[in-house]
Order: structure tokens, then C-alpha cells, then sequence
């Protein structure tokens, strides 16, 4: 796949190879005593390095001015989307504790920045789902598709696989991630309801991830008729603009995000963590192939930070008149793919659907985080 | 026999240096071993903690199954599949769903015929 300037190492490399030990692709170049570089063929953007540099001497491409000029151009109508895993550590770029949800004062503090309408990424993860989880009942039931199906949602995993495993894409779910869906639909459908040209509409989306930088400009992402979202900054970066706006971001008042393409369920929520879209998937697809409605909707045996875990869930299927055992398996840190693909494509996989996710622990830990040296 | 003669010719202060780096290196490996690890020992402590900020958003929220957001029931009905809600139509392919690797110029294509058309 093409080859961006996402991530950049700067002059303040100190030579010590901790970047090249956790590149999952050895897109990393220069022995130790050297300065290192990035090859950008290889890279995939995910940001790993760049988060755990002892010596911060690794950038990602600052798309704050891009935010700015749209923002003070009268001509242009600005809507924004934030991801979940914003939500629980933009907090810590104003001293609060790891975890602590900053949901509404996020929503208030966007509003405060100048954005037209504010929405929330929650809402095409929930589309997603009902995509997604489409997809893969359709695989199952009627064999639309090989199985497993793979995740759609992480672009550092999907650049991976176009480049190392192109016999796997046919196994990578057709849907577009949460972000390039709400692109989509802002410029369309939100762009009728509000009687606003999508031409004059602006799509700025906060992400804990430096490679949606590079999903946002792929060339295909333009379903709309435009590019479907203008630009990505990260969490960092949000955080970045709060200060230099000068808003007292710990004393607003909490806010919700505008209604249209803003409401989520709690099974958009947990896409920030590694499990999370499985366990929403499971929950949709489980009611959806039972008829039943679910007692207990928290599926505990996808959660957990191990690189690689895996579940079965007995679903009774209506339409058949029979239990299936369905078998998922999660992925978190690239580094552990490879043996699974291997598996899938040896017709050795005994999975029907398995969600893989570049960063370990999943978004929350994405490259545009804040980063923490404690 | 040669084994034998080796060890004979190493002299004193080869020995001497050869186990002063092989020390220095296993003290190095000690403390990078024990560094690395507590570094990461506490990401994986952060990284639970904003995962279970999330966990608790989701047990907090009245509707926790992404089918029974109205929102999304909505836009189904009023646009991607007008009268239903029924993912996979071919407004949600055009406007959801993509393709990779090689056949995304053929996409592109399609994409840009599609909005031409609609002009």
C-alpha cells in the first residue's frame, strides 16, 4: 500500500533501538549508536514506537492548523467525532487519573473550540455492528464469504494484511471502520437533515490513533462524492488545543453530544478495548440468531489483555432449530497475528470470527494517546 | 587434544577481560531485564485502567446492544434502506462497506462514476 509520512523520527533519537524492538513490522532502520529512520513502505502507522520512546524524539504529522483554518472559516460547516477510547485518557493530559471517563466535559469542550455540530464515533460503531455482524450471520448461514471473518475496524492491521497476507483479505469483513462510516454518512445523510452542501461541510475526527491518519486519505474513502472525513488529530492533539484555547477543561459543566449521528449504546463503547467489538458483535448477533433477548449482556471471557484469547459461545439458532457452538478468537499486538493467518489459510482455524487489533490492550493504548513515562 | 591446547593458550589477562565482560554484560542484562519488564508490567496497569473506564461507561448506559440504539433504526429506515431496517442494502454497500488491496482502483472507479452520476 502507499507509503505516507505519518510517523517521523526526529533529531533527538538517542540511538537506542527500544523503537526497532517494538515495531511490529521492522519498519525501522539504524543499528544502535545510529539514528534511527522509518521506511514508509513498511510502516503502518500504528504509532507504537512513537508512544514508547524514553526520549519523545518520535512525531507523528500535526494536523492542528488544518482544524484551526477550518474552524475560522465562515464558509464551512465543521462537524466532529471523537472515538471511545478518548473519552477515558484526554483526561490525563489535565492531571486526572488513567480511566477516569472526561465524556462530557469533551463534548462541551468541542463546543467550546467552535465545532458546528458535535457528534460521537459511538454512533457507526454501532453501525458497524449491524454491518458487520450482518456479514458474518450471512458467512455462517449462507456462505457468503470465507470464514473466519476477520475485524474491519483497525487500519494499522488492515495496511498489515494488504501488505504481507494478500490472500487473506477475502476473510477481512467488507465494512468500513467506525470512523470512515461516519464520514460517510455526516456528508450524506446528516448533510440533507441539516440543509447543508456537503461541499461546504468539513469532517474533522479525534482518534487515539495516528494510523486513521492514514485511513482518512486513503483514495477509496470517498463515498460520499467527497473525502469523507477531512482530517484526523489525536487525542494529544485535542488536548493540545483545549490548553491553548485557554479553557478551564476540569471546571465545564458535562454536555452530550448532538443528537442525529451522536447516540451510542454501551456496545460502542467498549470498541476502545481490545474484545470490545467481538463482545458487541456477540451480543447483536446472539439476539439476532436466537430471537432471544440476552439476560446477562456482559461476555467476560473476551475480555482481558493477553495477546491472544479465545471464546465459545453456544448461540441457538432459529432459523436451523439447532445450537451452535460459535468460536471467536481476539488478537491485540500484531505480533501475534502471524500464526493465526497461517492457521486461516491452511484451512487449519477452527474460528468463525476473530477481531485483531494492532496496540496492545487495543485503542485505548493506540499511538495518539497520551503518553505516560510512569 | 585441540580443546586441550586451546585452554592453554588463553593467557591470564584474556581470561581476565573475557570474564569482565562476560560480568558486566550479565549486570547489564540484569537491570535492562528488570527495567523492561517493570515498564511494561506498568503499561499493562494504565492500559486495564482506561479499558475499565470503558467497561463502566457501557454498564452505566440504559441501552447496551448496538441493534436497539433509535438512531441507528432510524437512519436504516428514513435512508439506508428506506421502510426497514435492513443492513447489507445497497446504499449501506455503496456508502459502508469497501475493498482492499488490488482491487481498490476498480473501486475507486465505481466511486467516482457514482458521484458523477448523481451530479
Amino acid at each position: 500500500m502507499r507509503a505516507v509520512e505519518i510517523i517521523e523520527i526526529t533529531d533527538n533519537c538517542k540511538s537506542c533501538d527500544h523503537c526497532s524492538s517494538i515495531c511490529p513490522t521492522g519498519a525501522i532502520t539504524g543499528k544502535l549508536g545510529q539514528k534511527h529512520d522509518i521506511n514508509h513502505q513498511k510502516c503502518i502507522n500504528c504509532g507504537q514506537c512513537l508512544i514508547n520512546c524514553p526520549f519523545n524524539a518520535i512525531q507523528d504529522l500535526n494536523q492542528i492548523n488544518k482544524v484551526k483554518q477550518a474552524l475560522d472559516d465562515s464558509q464551512k460547516y465543521v462537524v466532529v467525532q471523537t472515538a471511545p477510547a478518548v473519552r477515558v485518557a484526554l483526561g490525563e493530559e489535565f492531571g486526572l487519573a488513567p480511566g477516569t471517563s472526561v465524556k462530557g466535559k469533551m463534548f462541551a469542550a468541542l463546543r467550546k473550540l467552535g465545532f458546528d455540530q458535535v457528534y460521537d464515533t459511538e454512533f457507526t460503531a454501532d453501525l458497524t455492528i449491524m454491518e458487520e455482524g450482518t456479514e458474518l450471520i450471512e458467512r455462517i448461514l449462507r456462505q457468503k464469504g470465507p470464514l473466519p471473518q476477520f475485524t474491519s475496524c483497525c487500519p494499522a492491521w488492515i495496511k498489515y494484511a494488504e501488505d504481507r497476507y494478500p490472500k487473506i483479505l477475502p476473510y477481512i469483513s467488507s465494512a468500513k471502520s467506525p470512523q470512515q462510516m461516519f464520514g460517510a454518512v455526516a456528508k450524506t445523510y446528516a448533510a440533507q437533515k441539516l440543509n447543508v452542501k456537503p461541499a461546504d461541510m468539513y469532517s474533522v475526527s479525534v482518534m487515539p490513533c495516528t494510523a486513521k491518519k492514514y485511513e482518512c486519505d486513503r483514495p477509496e474513502m470517498i463515498a460520499s462524492g467527497y473525502q469523507d472525513v477531512d482530517v484526523v488529530i489525536t487525542t494529544r492533539e485535542l488536548a493540545q488545543m483545549i490548553k491553548t484555547a485557554g479553557i478551564d477543561f476540569l471546571n465545564l459543566a458535562e454536555e452530550e453530544a448532538d443528537r442525529l449521528i451522536g447516540s451510542s449504546t454501551g456496545a460502542a463503547t467498549i470498541f476502545g478495548a481490545t474484545g470490545g467489538v467481538m463482545e458487541a458483535a456477540l451480543r447483536t448477533a446472539y439476539e439476532l440468531l436466537s430471537g432471544e433477548t440476552l439476560g446477562k449482556v456482559d461476555f467476560h471471557t473476551v475480555r482481558g489483555l493477553k495477546p491472544v484469547r479465545e471464546a465459545t459461545v453456544n448461540i441457538p439458532i432459529k432459523e436451523l432449530g439447532q445450537t451452535v457452538p460459535v468460536n471467536v478468537g481476539i488478537v491485540t499486538g500484531l505480533k501475534h497475528v502471524d500464526s493465526v493467518i497461517v492457521d486461516v489459510l491452511a484451512g487449519r482455524s477452527k474460528y468463525h470470527f476473530i477481531e485483531v487489533m494492532n496496540c496492545p490492550g487495543g485503542c485505548v493504548n493506540g499511538g495518539g494517546q497520551p503518553i505516560r513515562h510512569d | 587434544m585441540n580443546t586441550f591446547q586451546e585452554k592453554t593458550n588463553l593467557t591470564r589477562r584474556q581470561f581476565l577481560r573475557g570474564s569482565g565482560v562476560l560480568a558486566a554484560t550479565a549486570i547489564l542484562g540484569g537491570i535492562l531485564a528488570k527495567f523492561g519488564f517493570n515498564v511494561q508490567a506498568r503499561s499493562q496497569e494504565y492500559i486495564a485502567q482506561r479499558a475499565n473506564g470503558l467497561y463502566s461507561l457501557d454498564e452505566r448506559m440504559t441501552l447496551r446492544k448496538s441493534h436497539e440504539n433509535p438512531e441507528i433504526l432510524q437512519i436504516y429506515k428514513e435512508f439506508l434502506s428506506p421502510g426497514g431496517v435492513t443492513p447489507l442494502s445497497e446504499k449501506a454497500h455503496h456508502l459502508l462497506h469497501t475493498k482492499y488491496g488490488d482491487e481498490i482502483p476498480e473501486l475507486i472507479a465505481e466511486l467516482k462514476q457514482h458521484s458523477h452520476q448523481a451530479a
